[in-house]
């Protein structure tokens, strides 16, 4: 048996982290060893090509753990785009229009199988590119972005079937723009359904993200699918504005922050356009006295701590009945002192790194706030933050109140809000007393309870002794600022179908 | 020998009760009769007050069960039937709201079946996907859809659970009215379905604004090109939903219905 008392792991010499905890324990560094290459600079994929674009804008894109450039990326401005919609224009109306489902679907299976078997070297760039740790995206992105592809893949010769009696029609070009948490499984999440509903795609990667969006051209170009079918456009924020307000295109789908879901929204009324806004989300935990404390434990640190927090359903706000609060508080502390945060591309790493500076001050920021408004704040993990790249500390604040700044707003890093309640109906009210509607989870071991509850969160995605998971075959979206529009299921799929959005 | 007809005041349809505008302004309009007659103009306190109401009664429409829901909308078609001669509109416009309320009573309790879900995820959670009404309505029928548009719109927001707003424009407030006394003696919750006349454009600037509105509802043409482009623009604030739907003529698809819901998903500890 492991001697359970606090011990202090003298490895400081090694220049290792230091682990802090009682128990814990010390492990050899595991670092993935798998070197993906990544060229110098990356143009865009339009037309089935890379191109270079214009180079007057280039920027860097970096590895957060270490804040070194990766790579240049261009910035495409109106000729990229303007070239990019007309090429998925033009692979819509003379191939991928004309091409039966099962052959489209054909594609889409080649595309996950494909994924599959680069899925370490997609990993590793995931990792490299985004901070995320490497268990992660081994053992999340990738394999459910594939997974997504395989989904859509068999919907492609059904859609006849998915409409209720009305005629199954593609909507034509669908622009979409993605955020930087989940660089490949966004594209999946929005390239699969559009491709297997029979339209062609125009994507902006994130600006700090591009990198495994460019290697997924590589398989486009592998697999042979048609060209234009799904181009790539690289930019700031500025490219993603011309790519949805370009004529050209008949459909929206952007996931990202509810600001920038709104000025898209301002900008393309009128327009026809059809939309789907995945945006931000203020995540409520319910955990009742009667639930099994390590299992809600687990749940609660998978549901803020997962990714560093930067989810946009994450479990931001924790509310545990009062009866249990402290013995709650005190067994999650222990279980957050034992997360090793530090370099993501160790496999033993719970936590990696920010995905970029801009977050790290945004998350700085607003805890400061809420430390500003009367919260007590508490940070641990096991291990000392590395010297560079973008590292914080898992963080609960406690004392504080609905009004709060950091239970309002979406902080999309490690830090989570405790509150408590003490009836059920308590619990319901503070949950939904957001604007946003994503996510909720909720923890009892009562069945009854556990049904009554999830049924009154006004989110889009509940979870019932769980959070943050998962599937293609599950539509996932908000409601109210959260969002509209689903992802996911055949609610997913109607999103990309004439008739059904 | 001639007799004096008594005349109607044309009034707002708001939380069950028949209101005057509170502005007491009205608009002159000609009756079917080519009498002259003097529409209520709502105003945007008339559209908050009807929105508290509305908000305070949806909850309870949705926990009805969908065949109490389904034999209430038979009832409206009931109530229309027999109020042919005196709905200012044809015969036939009448015969195909009746028919459409009969179509919408039939989907209250089997909509769910085709918009819900039972996902396969790869856990041991069962993973539904079930549809949620969006709440509050405001709905602006096809002027010229007549009975039918106002009975599709209806029927359409409360099939999913939810409460409705009417907005009808002046020269269709005759009509508007005598739904509402159909409604009114349909079983029809109070603040379920209103109807509020008046400046049409007035009256969307009122909901663009209004920040517990959830949907608006409008058939195709039923707003200009202007004023669809405030209303989707206006929505951003709120991401309140914008429901455009094809003309009165077919009733809504299943897939236009799932529009005037939200889908929850729950991953339930199996």
């Amino acid at each position: 048996m492991s001697d359970p008392r606090p011990k202090t792991l003298s490895v400081a010499a090694s220049g290792r982290p230091q682990l802090k905890l009682a128990g814990a324990l010390e492990l050899s560094p595991s670092p993935e060893t798998l070197k993906p290459t990544i060229r110098e600079r990356y143009g865009h994929f339009i037309g089935g090509q890379f191109v270079d674009g214009d180079g007057s804008q280039d920027f860097d894109t970096l590895n957060p753990a270490t804040g070194k450039a990766l790579a240049r990326i261009a910035t495409a401005g109106q000729a990229e785009v303007d070239a990019a919609v007309a090429a998925a224009r033009r692979a819509y109306e003379t191939v991928w229009s004309r091409l039966s489902g099962a052959e489209r679907g054909k594609y889409l299976y080649r595309i996950a199988r494909r994924l599959s078997e680069r899925s370490r070297e997609f990993a590793v760039l995931e990792t490299l590119n985004n901070g995320k740790p490497i268990r992660e995206t081994r053992d999340a992105d990738i394999p459910l972005a594939a997974q997504h592809f395989f989904y859509y893949a068999g919907w492609a010769d059904k859609l006849a079937y998915a409409t209720h009696g009305r005629p199954a029609k593609a909507l034509g070009v669908a622009g979409q723009v993605i955020p930087w948490n989940f660089p490949l499984l966004m594209a999946a999440w929005k390239i699969a359904p559009a491709l297997a509903a029979g339209n062609t795609v125009v994507l902006k990667p994130a600006e700090t993200t591009p990198l495994t969006a460019m290697l997924l051209a590589e398989i486009f170009q592998e697999i042979g699918l048609p060209e234009g079918v799904v181009n790539f456009v690289n930019g700031p924020g500025s490219t993603g504005a011309l790519l949805v307000n370009h004529p050209g295109i008949d459909k929206v789908a952007f996931t990202g922050s509810t600001n920038v879901g709104r000025a898209i929204l301002r900008a393309t009324a009128g327009s026809g356009k059809k939309l789907t806004m995945e945006l931000g989300g203020k995540g409520a935990h319910i955990v009742y006295a009667d639930a099994a404390l390590d299992q809600a434990v687990e749940g609660v640190v998978n549901g803020i701590f997962f990714n560093q927090g930067q989810v946009c359903c994450a479990g931001s706000r924790l509310l545990v009945e009062e009866s249990v609060s402290e013995d709650f508080l005190e067994r999650l502390k222990r279980r957050i002192q034992t997360l090793r945060v530090g370099d993501p591309l160790d496999k033993n790493t719970d936590m990696g790194a920010i995905n970029s500076a801009a977050q790290l001050a945004r998350i700085q920021r607003l805890v400061d706030t809420g430390v500003g408004e009367g919260a007590e704040l508490w940070q641990g993990c096991a291990t000392e933050l590395p010297d560079t790249g973008y590292f914080f500390k898992p963080t609960l604040l406690t004392g504080v109140q609905q009004t709060d700044t950091v239970v309002r707003e979406e902080i999309f890093g490690p830090v989570l809000s405790v509150l408590t309640f003490r009836t059920p109906t308590e619990a319901v009210q503070k949950a939904n007393d957001t604007e946003y509607g994503l996510s909720a989870g909720v923890w009892s071991e009562k069945t009854s309870k556990l049904y009554e509850t999830a049924h009154q969160l006004n989110t889009g995605v509940v979870w019932a002794n769980g959070f943050n998971l998962f599937d293609p075959t599950s539509p996932f979206g908000g409601v109210r600022h959260s969002g509209f529009g689903r992802e996911g299921g055949l609610h997913g799929l109607w999103a990309y179908l004439g008739d059904a959005q | 020998m001639s007799r004096l007809r008594v005349e109607k005041t044309l009034k707002l349809y708001v939380g069950g009760a028949f209101v005057r505008g509170e502005s007491g302004r009205t608009i002159p309009v000609k009756s079917h009769r080519g009498e002259p007659m003097h529409v209520s103009r709502a105003s945007r306190k008339d559209l908050r007050e009807t929105v508290e109401k509305m908000r305070a009664a949806q909850p309870g429409w949705w926990k009805r069960t969908a065949y109490n829901r389904g034999q209430i909308l038979y009832r409206l078609a009931e109530m229309l039937e027999d109020r042919e001669a005196s709905l200012p509109t044809s015969p036939d416009d009448v015969s195909a709201a009746v028919d459409r309320a009969v179509h919408h009573a039939g989907w209250t309790d089997k909509i769910t079946a085709l918009l819900s879900t039972l996902n396969p995820v790869a856990t041991t959670y069962v993973n539904y996907s079930m549809v949620v009404p969006t709440g509050i309505v405001v709905a602006v029928p096809h002027p010229e859809d007549g009975l039918l548009g106002m009975v599709e719109a209806t029927c359409a927001a409360l099939v999913m659970g939810n409460a409705v707003a009417l907005l009808v424009p002046p020269e269709r407030a005759e009509l508007a009215v005598a739904y509402a006394e159909a409604l009114a003696t349909s079983d029809v919750p109070a603040g379920i379905v209103n109807v509020l006349t008046g400046d049409l454009e007035d009256l969307v600037g009122g909901a663009n604004t209004h920040d517990d509105v959830d949907c608006l509802y409008a058939a195709s043409g039923a707003l200009g090109p202007s004023l669809l482009t405030k209303v989707e623009s206006e929505a951003a604030h709120m991401m309140r939903r914008v429901v455009q739907v094809p003309r009165a003529a077919e009733p809504a698809s299943p897939l236009t219905l799932g529009r005037l819901s939200e889908v929850r998903t729950v991953w339930m500890s199996a």
